[in-house]
């Protein structure tokens, strides 16, 4: 097996060897860069490139996880200096390739990541974002061409499942069961117990899933492995195969992500072609096959037991355990669910060993775990950090102009609807631990991490989350369907001012009333409520007695108002702008007709200093609502 | 139920799905792509090749918030629901979105101009708040331009 892998590995060596004789211009096309403008990019830097003959070769990566600085492009060359380029966009294309080919382009230059120092100029492993980090499973991703199984492969690839093939099953589920790993979407549960589980099996076939639903909203973890390093995944699965005999594997992976889709489609060819999926893997004997297989929609088929259901023809509503996953799966069959994140892991492990693995992290957790990050943070990104790093580090390093006092955190939500909401006081004092996080009653989640600051309101947070759960519970437990809309009705009441104070009563009987569900999406969902009751009681008080929002955003108990004060050059626009004519003029002096606002915001967009957003305890020359100025 | 152009045709397209084989998401989604949306046709082809109840078909393809029942408008406009564009005025951006275009989420312009959809976040939040425009990311959207956009829009249809 160790022989028919030096022998690709051979190959793909000689491939990866050739692109670096000359000058290569990597440019990330991913669903972040992409949203950036990298595909136009790319098309303006092959053109400029063929045009001005140049000899250089533009190759496609992944993207690094620095969101905010796409389409950020690299220029390596062939002596093996590097550097990173920010904000390249397709009118940027030319300078680039005036400046930076025979020198650096200061004005555009981000970092240096190889190479001398460039005077005026950070180094990649300085930059505080880049430096805090552990990257392991994201240690290819800017690298290599996703698309080309050759680059993965020269980069260690495939060399993990070539040393499990050497391993019994026994053998490399203990390895697996060492190293710590629980399952990466949040539910935690040991996965080397999980596959015991199946290898103990005797029906066959067995199956094995690859949960690809990343349905948790401001959640991208898996998105970027399946975009930029799909075959990892791949591997990892082929690895779980053999040490649980299953022989064909789902992959059921969002319709949301169009290009990690048509990513991970051509992986699975190319590993196909390669032999290392099909029959007689390696030829070790082992065959092993899978199919990317594209949802439709519906964030409880990330629950393992709706994904089932969903692939068994049926609506993607969660089974009644027992029977669990490892007797009665996919086609009633031994099925194994893991998700994308943790088969990369697997892939990990096998290829650099325990000792690596488990050489950072936490007692109960060792090695890595992958966060998005987003929200009112001025990085947007995705990021690796050993369990345990110090959150309040991390989000110093992401939102360095917060950290200075610009705006005051509120909250940290992570891991989506259904782990919780924490305030910063508690948040920021914890390290990235599943552990850490329990105490407080809340998850850490699949690594979504959504900073949230004080012009966010607390009550429309939970009108939005509630509302989430309301639209995706299938509908199977009355707790559930029923119980999401009794929370969705509460919030949206106390956000139109109509808050009573037996509502706490009512979130915490209806706290209870979900535990009766079926699964973790009626059982989980009051999590943010409760820990809104709980940790934000001020702010929703304040809602219910005094029928105020403090940030101005519960539409109910604002109003927006022409300040009389103001230059108003401005509000012709602003009348112009408006949706509703709502903002008037007559006999020369203009109002908003608050009959006819929908508080939208328009006219604050186009006039920010001629119109306010008041409450009822806002003292100034105020319009009675419903009425005119003049009136 | 008689088979007619339209049946017959929809029956050639899913022959190749099997019952109890994972079709069914498969065969809809096959359906979408020709037509762009699963007519009323297709659910009774869908669920004789798969043998299925029609209403099992029914119920599957309303399950699921990428199936779409009515068919696709000439511009579609997905608006992201995600927390990270809510905190940064997403809903100004749905507000001024439904208030230019007159119509809800689900629902297209007369003549199937312009729709908009309700979308889920894919995590490209350095936009937030953004809607999509025909698969295309647009943003960060203040009210003012998203009302800009949506005039443009239908005027232009």
């Amino acid at each position: 097996m160790l022989k028919a892998y030096e022998e690709l590995r051979a190959k793909s060596d000689e491939v990866w060897k050739n692109t670096q004789a000359r000058t290569v211009i990597r440019v990330p096309i991913a669903t972040c860069s992409i949203a950036a403008g990298a595909r136009e990019t790319l098309e303006a830097l092959e053109s400029a490139v063929k045009e001005r003959g140049l000899d250089v070769d533009v190759q496609t990566v992944g993207e690094r996880g620095l969101c905010w600085l796409e389409p950020l492009v690299e220029i390596v060359k062939a002596d093996g200096s590097a550097v990173l380029y920010e904000h390249v966009t397709s009118d940027k294309v030319e300078q680039l390739l005036d400046e930076a080919l025979d020198d650096v382009s200061a004005d555009l230059a981000f970092a240096v990541v190889e190479g001398t120092d460039v005077e005026g100029l950070q180094r990649l492993d300085d930059f505080d974002l880049w430096a805090l980090q552990e990257r392991r499973l994201l240690l290819r991703c800017g690298i290599i061409d996703p698309d080309n199984i050759d680059h993965y492969i020269a980069h260690g690839g495939y060399s993990g499942l070539a040393q499990a093939l050497d391993q019994s099953q026994e053998e490399v589920i203990q390895t697996v069961s060492d190293s710590t790993l629980r399952g990466r979407s949040g539910s935690a549960f040991p996965t080397g117990t999980k596959w015991e589980f199946l290898r103990g099996k005797e029906r066959e076939p067995k199956y094995l899933i690859c949960n690809a639903d990343e349905g948790d909203p401001g959640a991208f973890v898996n998105r970027i492995l399946m975009e930029c390093d799909p075959q990892s995944v791949i591997e990892g699965m082929v690895i779980a195969a053999h040490a649980t005999g299953a022989t064909y594997a789902f992959f059921y992976l969002r319709e949301e992500y169009p290009l990690a889709i048509e990513r991970m489609e051509k992986a699975v060819e190319q590993a196909r072609e390669r032999g290392l999926l099909g029959d007689n893997i390696l030829e070790s004997g082992l065959s092993f096959d899978m199919k990317i297989w594209v949802g439709a929609g519906s964030y409880v088929c990330g629950e393992e037991s709706g994904l089932l259901a969903s692939l068994d023809d049926e609506r993607g509503m969660p089974r009644i355990r027992p029977p669990f996953p490892a007797d009665s799966g996919v086609f009633e069959q031994p099925t194994n669910v893991n998700n994308v994140e943790t088969y990369s892991d697997v892939t990990l492990i096998m290829e650099k060993g325990l000792e690596f693995y488990n050489s950072v992290g936490t007692e109960a957790n060792k090695g890595t775990k992958i966060f998005s990050l987003s929200g009112h943070i001025q990085r947007v990104c995705v990021v690796e950090v050993a369990f345990g790093y110090p959150l309040r580090d991390l989000y110093h390093a992401v939102d360095p102009a917060t950290y200075q006092e610009r705006r005051k955190l509120k909250a940290l939500q992570a891991g989506a609807a259904l782990a919780g909401i924490l305030p910063t006081h508690i948040a920021l004092k914890l390290p990235l631990d599943p552990e850490a996080f329990k105490p407080h009653g809340v998850l850490m989640g699949g690594g979504g991490l959504v900073f949230i600051d004080d012009t966010a309101c607390i009550v429309d947070l939970n009108v939005m989350f509630s509302w989430f759960l309301e639209d995706e519970s299938c509908g199977r437990c009355t707790t559930c369907h029923g119980g999401t809309q009794r929370m969705s009705e509460i919030f949206r009441r106390i956000g139109r001012g109509g808050g009573k104070s037996n509502d706490y009563d009512k979130m915490e009987l209806l706290g209870q009333a979900l535990q009766y569900s079926n699964c973790i999406h009626g059982s989980a969902s009051p999590t943010i409520m409760l820990r809104s009751a709980e940790y934000f009681r001020e702010e929703i008080d304040q809602h219910i007695n005094e029928q105020r929002c403090a940030a101005k955003v519960c539409r109910d108990l604002i109003r927006y108002e022409i300040d009389s004060d103001s230059d108003s050059d401005k509000l012709p626009e602003a009348a112009a702008i408006c949706p509703t004519e709502a903002v008037v003029q007559e006999d020369e002096k203009w109002s908003i007709d608050q009959s006819k606002c929908i508080k939208c915001n328009a006219c604050k967009d186009v006039a920010p200093d001629a119109v306010r957003i008041v409450d009822a305890f806002d003292v100034l020359p105020l319009t009675p609502v419903g009425a005119s100025a003049t009136a | 139920m008689l088979d007619t152009e339209a049946t017959l045709e929809i029956a050639e397209l899913v022959a190749e799905f099997k019952p109890g084989n994972a079709d069914l998401i498969p065969a809809l989604h096959k359906v979408q792509h020709r037509y762009g949306y699963v007519p009323r046709e297709a659910m009774g082809v869908v669920a004789k090749q798969l043998r299925l109840g029609e209403a099992q078909v029914y119920g599957a393809v309303t399950f699921y918030s990428e199936l779409r029942v009515i068919p696709p408008p000439q511009t579609r406009i997905d608006w992201c629901s995600g927390p990270a564009c809510r905190l940064k005025g997403g809903e100004n951006v749905r507000l001024a979105l439904e208030s230019v275009l007159e119509i809800g989420m689900e629902e297209n312009t007369a003549g199937d101009k312009v729709g908009l959809h309700l979308a889920q976040c894919n995590g490209t939040c350095d936009f937030a708040p953004q809607i999509w425009v025909d698969g295309k990311v647009v943003g960060p959207l203040t009210a003012a331009d998203t009302i800009t956009l949506a005039r443009e829009l239908k005027e232009k249809n």
